[in-house]
C-alpha cells in the first residue's frame, strides 16, 4: 500500500468511527422548547391476547385522533377541580431558597412556610382542599405536584406539562377534593431532583370520615439533607410520650431518592400502603419493610406493655413511642424483607384489562441533548423518543414493568393507583395491594393494572429522581387531549 | 502519530492505575466509615450522593475516568492507530477499546459475581495498553520495508 492510500483509508477509518457517534449526537440535541405530548412515538400497546391496538383514524374527533393529526383536542388546562364552592381548607404556602436552619446546623436550600419540611396538611376526606402557592425567590421556579392523590390533571402540579412553573413574585392556586383518606405528600415538580432533595416538600394526610381509632397518629417524614439522615426535619430520634397499651398509627413518608428499610422493637401491622388500605393484614415480627422512593407506609402498633416501641427508619433515625424516660436499643436491622405481594387477603373489583403496555427499562450509552452517557432506556428507546402511552378514558389498562437495567427503579404513575396484579408472570397472592409508585427490581417485572378514568396527560416516571433527569421519562395521554404547556425556551419549565 | 500513539497508549495504563488506586480508597473509606465511625449506609445514603467520608472521592474518580475518560481516550487510540502505522497498531488498539467497552457493559449489570471479571478484566485492558506501547516503541512497518 503506498502511502497515499493509506493515508485515504485511514481518513475514510476515522469517519467510519467519527461519523456514526456525530449523527446520534446531532440527532440528540434538544429543541429550545418542546411539548411532552409531541414527545417519542405514540404506543397504543396490545389486547389481551398480545395483539397490537390500532391507530385511531385520523378522520374521527375528539376521542381515538392521533395527536400526529394537527388535532386541537381538548385542552388539559381546562381539567381543573370542577366545583366553584367555597374551599373547606385553605393553605397559603410560601416557598423560599437560600440558608436555613436545620437541626442545629446551616443549611442551603428550599423551604415552604419558613421551614422544611413543609407545613403537615392534614384534612378530613371529602373536603375541598385549596392551596395558594406563592413563590418568594426560588429563581429557577416552583410548582407543586399532589403525590398519591388523583387529582384532576391540571391540578397536578407538573411544570411544563400541567401548568407552567411559578417564577419569583408569582402565586398559583391548586383546587382538590381528598377523595381518599390515607398518607401522602406534596413536592415541587419543578426542577424536582434538585428542589426536592433541597427540601421542598411536606406531608398530607387525609383522615377518613369516621376519623381513626389511635391514640396516637403520627408521621414520620424521612429526608435527606446534604447527608444528613432526618424524621420531620430533625437528625436522630423522636419521642412520643404514650402509655402502655396505647394504639399508634405511625406514617412513613419517603422522600428521598431510594428505598429506605423500617423496622420495629414492637411487631406491627401494615395498615395501609401508598394511601390505600391493606386488607386481612397480619402482625409482622423481625422482618423490615421497604418503601420505595415517594412511597408511603402507615404502621399500625401498639405500645409494649414495658418500655416504648422503637420503630427505625432507617438506621440513622427513629421515632419512640413511649413513656418519657425509656429509651430502647437501636433493633438490629432484619435481614428479611417484608413481602407485600404476599402480605393480608382478600381482593380487588378489577375488571380483565382491554389495553396492555410493555415498559421495559434498560440501559445503554448513547446521547441525550448531546450529552455523553450511559443512559436509561424505555422499550429500547432512549429519552426523548420514548413511548407516549396512549389510552382512552374507560380503559382498563396493564402495564407490565421490565427491569434489566441493573438498579432498581421506583415507578411513580401520576394521578392513578394501581393494582399490583403478578410478579415475574405470577399472580400476586396476598391482599389487594394498590400503588402509586412500585419498586422494580433489576431483572423483575411488575405487573399493575389501572382504571384509565381521571383524563389528561400523566407523567409515568422513575422516582429517583435524578434518573428521571437521565431518561427515565414517560408520559400516559388520553386520547384527544392536548396540553398548552412546553418544556424549556423561555417558559422556564424543568420538570424532571 | 506514532508518538501520539505511544502516549495514548501509557495514559490507558495510567488511568488503569488510577482506577485500581481510587476504587481501593474508596472501599477503604467505606469501611472505616462503617466499621470504625459507626456510619449507615443504605441505598437512600448512596442516592442521596451527599455522603461524606474518607475516600468517597474515590468512587467518583472511578466512575469519571472509567465511564467517560478511558472510552475517549481509548477511542482516539483507535483514531491515531489508523494513522500511526505502529505494526499491529489498529488491532491492539481495537482490542483495548472492545475490552474497555466490556468492562463498562458489565458494570451496568451491576451483579457482584460480576466484580470477579472486572478486576480481572482490568489487567487485560493494562496489558494490552502495554503491548500498545511497546509496539509503538519498535520500528515501523514502512521504515523496515
Amino acid at each position: 500500500m503506498n502511502s497515499r492510500t493509506r493515508l485515504v483509508v485511514a481518513c475514510i477509518a476515522t469517519l467510519a468511527v467519527v461519523l456514526p457517534l456525530g449523527w446520534m449526537w446531532q440527532r440528540s440535541l434538544m429543541p429550545d422548547t418542546y411539548s411532552v405530548a409531541e414527545m417519542g412515538y405514540p404506543d397504543y400497546g396490545m389486547n389481551a391476547k398480545g395483539k397490537p391496538l390500532p391507530t385511531p383514524s385520523a378522520s374521527t374527533h375528539g376521542h381515538g385522533a392521533p395527536r400526529t393529526a394537527k388535532n386541537k383536542g381538548i385542552s388539559i388546562a381546562t381539567l381543573v377541580e370542577p366545583s366553584k364552592k367555597a374551599a373547606d381548607v385553605v393553605v397559603d404556602l410560601t416557598a423560599q431558597e437560600g440558608t436555613f436552619p436545620l437541626a442545629g446546623q446551616e443549611f442551603e436550600g428550599f423551604v415552604l412556610n419558613g421551614k422544611t419540611p413543609g407545613p403537615d396538611i392534614v384534612v378530613k376526606q371529602g373536603e375541598l382542599v385549596e392551596v395558594r402557592l406563592h413563590n418568594e425567590n426560588v429563581a429557577d421556579g416552583v410548582a407543586l405536584h399532589w403525590h398519591g392523590i388523583d387529582v384532576p390533571n391540571a391540578e397536578d402540579g407538573v411544570a411544563g406539562v400541567t401548568q407552567n412553573a411559578v417564577v419569583p413574585g408569582k402565586s398559583h392556586t391548586y383546587r382538590f377534593v381528598a377523595e381518599q383518606a390515607g398518607t401522602y405528600w406534596y413536592h415541587s415538580h419543578q426542577v424536582s431532583h434538585e428542589q426536592v432533595a433541597g427540601g421542598l416538600f411536606g406531608s398530607l394526610v387525609v383522615l377518613p370520615r369516621g376519623g381513626i381509632r389511635v391514640r396516637h397518629d403520627l408521621t414520620a417524614v424521612a429526608h435527606t439533607y446534604d447527608g444528613r439522615r432526618t424524621l420531620n426535619g430533625r437528625t436522630g430520634d423522636l419521642h412520643e410520650v404514650a402509655r402502655p397499651g396505647e394504639k399508634v398509627r405511625l406514617r412513613i413518608v419517603n422522600t428521598d431518592d431510594a428505598t429506605v428499610s423500617t423496622w420495629s422493637s414492637a411487631p406491627y401491622r401494615v395498615a395501609a400502603i401508598d394511601g390505600y388500605d391493606l386488607q386481612g393484614e397480619t402482625v409482622v415480627k423481625g422482618k423490615r419493610l421497604e418503601i420505595p422512593a415517594g412511597g408511603r407506609a402507615d404502621l399500625d402498633l401498639t405500645v409494649p406493655a414495658k418500655g416504648a416501641a422503637r420503630v427505625q427508619v432507617g438506621a440513622a433515625t427513629a421515632y419512640i413511642i413511649g413513656p418519657r424516660e425509656s429509651y430502647p436499643e437501636r433493633p438490629a436491622q432484619p435481614v428479611k424483607a417484608l413481602d407485600l405481594l404476599g402480605y393480608g387477603k382478600g381482593s380487588a373489583d378489577m375488571p380483565k384489562p382491554n389495553r396492555v403496555f410493555d415498559y421495559s427499562i434498560g440501559r445503554r450509552p448513547g446521547f441525550i441533548d448531546g450529552l455523553p452517557g450511559y443512559w436509561w432506556t424505555i422499550n429500547g428507546h432512549m429519552w426523548p423518543n420514548v413511548p407516549m402511552f396512549m389510552v382512552r378514558k374507560g380503559d382498563v389498562v396493564k402495564f407490565r414493568i421490565e427491569n434489566h437495567s441493573g438498579q432498581a427503579h421506583p415507578m411513580h404513575l401520576h394521578g392513578h393507583h394501581a393494582l399490583v396484579t403478578a410478579r415475574n408472570g405470577k399472580p400476586v397472592k396476598g391482599g389487594p395491594l394498590w400503588v402509586d409508585t412500585v419498586d422494580v427490581k433489576d431483572g423483575e417485572t411488575i405487573e399493575l393494572v389501572f382504571r384509565a378514568d381521571n383524563p389528561g396527560i400523566w407523567m409515568d416516571h422513575c422516582h429517583q429522581l435524578p434518573h428521571a433527569t437521565e431518561g427515565l421519562v414517560a408520559h400516559l395521554m388520553y386520547e384527544g387531549y392536548t396540553t398548552p404547556y412546553k418544556v424549556g425556551g423561555k417558559t422556564a419549565n424543568q420538570p424532571e | 502519530m506514532r508518538a501520539a500513539y505511544l502516549w495514548l497508549a501509557r495514559i490507558i495504563t495510567l488511568l488503569v492505575v488510577i482506577q485500581a488506586m481510587s476504587i481501593s480508597w474508596a472501599y477503604f473509606g467505606v469501611n472505616q466509615y462503617l466499621v470504625k465511625d459507626g456510619g449507615t449506609l443504605d441505598k437512600a445514603a448512596i442516592e442521596s450522593e451527599t455522603l461524606d467520608f474518607p475516600g468517597v472521592v474515590g468512587f467518583a474518580v472511578h466512575g469519571i475516568a472509567g465511564e467517560r475518560v478511558l472510552p475517549v481516550v481509548a477511542l482516539l487510540l483507535l483514531i491515531v492507530s489508523f494513522f500511526a502505522k505502529v505494526p499491529k497498531g489498529v488491532v491492539i488498539a481495537l482490542v483495548t477499546l472492545v475490552l474497555i467497552v466490556a468492562q463498562i457493559a458489565v458494570t451496568m449489570m451491576g451483579r457482584a459475581d460480576i466484580g470477579l471479571f472486572h478486576g480481572l478484566n482490568a489487567f487485560l485492558i493494562f496489558g494490552a495498553a502495554m503491548a500498545a506501547a511497546m509496539k509503538a516503541k519498535e520500528p515501523s512497518a514502512a521504515a523496515a520495508a
